[in-house]
């Protein structure tokens, strides 16, 4: 008990540098108004935070339009205008444990991303054509809206298809399934209740969708994204599909490089700000290393610091292998699984016979069911 | 896209005129590069790139809802063009998808032609027959059109389309409705779909485009050492279908030879191209010759199969299927089992 005590004080202690302040010259500012920000003494953003615009245009010479410009600047970045300016460690695990994660319906996938894909970060997945990148991104837009007395999160989804394989057939399957799968876990008021508002019908009236034709059409949408975010705040998902589609022609490679390095810092800030999961896929590629070719993700080796949590997608015979090989959070773990009518499954469940037993026996029978979390959940009820 | 449409103080878009080509390009240069480069203030640079993105997205998100009852036009709606065989359009869901590319792969001999021309054909029917109501255009860049067999396809549609009226077969006009293209190279490929192609499309005359077959060029014209340039190629290739395929919402179907390979999933043979070509390809289905033949009557065709490799709405599976003097069929279970007893 003493160590974990010692423990949670550590973290107390360990207060994040993420908000704390910066120098003036980092700002979004124009260089002019930073050289006479700094040329007044103005060296860091805690210095300029409590002046009001007519103070600083006072002192440094700057007319009040850009004074008002460069405080509204500092308080944006800083977020000192909420009051707020930094956290401890230990509220920030105490916020991550309060966000619940997205399950995938595969509950060894879920297992080894430590309960699913977390809210609030970035997740890639690669993998060759025809693997079932797609097929996880639908699953991943119909389990986001699982209820949260199932153990869902209950929220909305954006759908960006750049390819065109956002098929309606196809995502009328997956919700069809979920729907019948959660009915048939109900228990109680709450969850019958749930239930009338977990339908097909609105299971796709809850995923916005978008087309995308080329990058230039991707950049806007993601610029005008933060808006939809703010007036539809129960977005908790945000999925590209893919990332490598619209960038893959390109002659000037420096110039998406940059392009990439942008689309990554604004997937970051929504997925921060806004509390949602961003899902993005990937193509692969082959590299040559002297004689031997190999299969990496597309999009360059930079691309590969953008998400959070990496997932690799592949085939090992007729069999489907899913490995996490970049995550902060959890070990390197493969995984099997399976693509079936009803969608994103896990492998071992078809020498298994059909769902038919009671649904009070949640024992250990259940962990090769394909959602052990909705089941786990219903006994902690 | 033009300046002028930008909701945008006139100021500030005159200002972004002179420093910029095109309001696209706003997008490609990030908030401090803007200020740097138009000499604009940053609330400024804000309304400018907010300006640029909402005249260059098409539309807002839209709940997939709204497509479920068809109602946004540039959407999927469940959409398919029949293959003309109720047995294979059940393995394919009701068939091709109107937007995005189909691949069909396969060996030589395998059938890939035969479904290609039949397609050709059901594309000219009404809706609610699985057509499109418009014609195809077919670009050879192989062997020259089996116009032969066009004839004799469109001669048997009778036989073949036992749920149509036969006078609504006799009276389509099938034969003024295939326009055939023939593509040597790649540069007359690429005229033909950036010129002809589009015009065809525009003009409603058409809304199948097959390419028959997309391999042979890239395997005549380039020595294994420039696959850089291949690769590049490639793309630009895919990108044009896939454009076409988008605005137009036009099913394309592109005929691809096939190679021995020994990479996972099918192990043995495998479409040619490799993955730079595969990426770009929605649906892919091959098409392989079996041992055995089925005889039916006075005809008899040795028994093929028709598989689905990836799709994002089916599953793996497979249908036998035969090719008769009316088209393409997929074998029933009965004729099946007396096959194998032959």
């Amino acid at each position: 008990m003493l160590g974990y005590v010692s423990w949670r004080d550590v973290l107390k202690k360990l207060t994040l540098a993420v908000t704390m302040q910066r120098p003036v010259s980092s700002l979004p500012l124009s260089p002019g108004m930073k050289l006479k920000l700094v040329g007044a003494g103005f060296q860091s953003t805690a210095d300029l935070i409590l002046l009001k615009p007519l103070q600083l245009s006072k002192e440094t010479g700057l007319s009040q339009q850009e004074a008002l410009e460069v405080l509204q600047a500092v308080r944006k970045d800083g977020g000192g205008g909420e009051g707020s300016t930094s956290l401890t460690a230990l509220e920030l695990l105490q916020k991550e444990e309060e966000t619940r994660s997205i399950i995938t319906f595969s509950s060894q996938l879920d297992a080894a991303l430590g309960g699913g894909l977390p809210v609030g970060k970035t997740t890639e997945i690669c993998g060759a054509p025809g693997v079932g990148k797609t097929q996880l991104c639908l699953q991943l837009a119909v389990d986001v809206q699982v209820p949260q007395c199932f153990g869902g999160v209950g929220g909305q989804v954006i759908y960006i298809d750049t390819e065109g394989s956002f098929l309606l057939q196809r995502v009328i399957d997956v919700a069809t399934a979920a729907v019948r799968h959660c009915s048939l876990l109900v228990e109680d008021d709450e969850q019958r209740a749930a239930m009338m508002t977990f339908t097909m019908e609105t299971i796709l009236s809850n995923i916005f969708l978008v087309r995308c034709h080329d990058y230039v059409e991707l950049l806007a949408e993601l610029h005008l994204l933060p808006d939809f975010l703010s007036d539809h705040p129960r977005t908790r998902l945000l999925v590209i599909d893919s990332v490598a589609f619209p960038f893959r022609r390109f002659d000037d490679l420096s110039q998406r490089t940059r392009l990439l390095q942008g689309l990554a810092q604004q997937l970051v800030a929504m997925a921060t700000r806004h509390q949602v999961a961003v899902v993005i896929t990937n193509q692969m590629t082959t590299r040559l290393q002297g004689n031997q070719s190999q299969l990496v993700p597309a999009l360059g080796e930079g691309w590969g610091h953008a998400p959070t949590i990496r997932l690799l997608l592949q085939w090992a015979g007729s069999r489907r292998l899913a490995s996490i090989f970049k995550s902060p959070g959890n070990v390197d773990a493969t995984v099997q699984y399976r693509i079936t009518s009803d969608g994103f499954r896990d492998a071992d469940q078809s020498e298994q016979p059909q769902r038919k037993r009671p649904r009070t026996q949640t024992d250990q029978s259940a962990s090769s069911q394909p959602d052990r979390r909705l089941l786990r959940c219903l006994s902690d009820v | 896209m033009n300046w002028n449409q930008l909701e945008l103080n006139p100021r500030i878009a005159a200002t972004a005129r002179r420093a910029l080509k095109s309001v696209r390009e706003v997008l490609c240069v990030s908030g401090p590069d803007l200020q740097r480069l138009t000499g604009l203030s940053r609330s400024d640079v804000q309304q400018l790139l907010a300006a640029a993105a909402a005249a260059c997205r098409r539309h807002p998100p839209v709940p997939a809802l709204l497509l479920h009852g068809g109602q946004c036009r540039r959407f999927e709606s469940g959409l398919r063009l029949s293959v003309g065989c109720p047995i294979l359009d059940r393995l394919l869901r009701g068939g091709l998808p109107v937007g995005g590319v189909t691949e069909l792969a396969g060996e030589s001999g395998a059938g890939k032609t035969q479904l290609a021309l039949q397609l050709c054909l059901s594309v000219q029917y009404p809706q609610q027959h699985g057509g499109l109501d418009s014609g195809a255009v077919y670009i050879c860049t192989e062997d020259s059109f089996p116009i032969r067999r066009l004839q004799q396809l469109i001669r048997e549609q009778s036989s073949l389309r036992l749920d149509v009226p036969p006078s609504l077969i006799n009276r389509l006009q099938f034969s003024d409705h295939v326009y055939i293209e023939h593509a040597a190279d790649l540069d007359s490929l690429q005229v033909c779909l950036s010129q002809r192609v589009p015009l065809l499309l525009a003009r409603g005359l058409v809304r199948l485009l097959v390419v028959d077959s997309v391999a042979a060029l890239f395997r005549s014209e380039f020595l294994t050492d420039d696959w850089l340039e291949r690769n590049k190629q490639l793309l630009t290739l895919s990108s044009t279908l896939h454009h076409l395929s988008q605005e137009f919402t036009t099913p394309v179907l592109c005929i691809n030879q096939v190679t021995h390979t020994h990479l996972p999933p099918s192990s043995g043979l495998s479409p040619a191209l490799g993955l730079a070509w595969a990426n770009q390809v929605m649906v892919r289905l091959m098409m392989q010759r079996l041992q055995g033949t089925i005889t039916r009557g006075n005809q008899s065709s040795s028994l093929r199969r028709l598989e689905v490799v990836f799709a994002p709405h089916l599953a793996r599976d497979g249908q036998d299927a035969a090719v008769w003097r009316e088209g393409v069929r997929g074998t029933e279970v009965s004729e099946h089992i007396t096959e194998l007893l032959l």
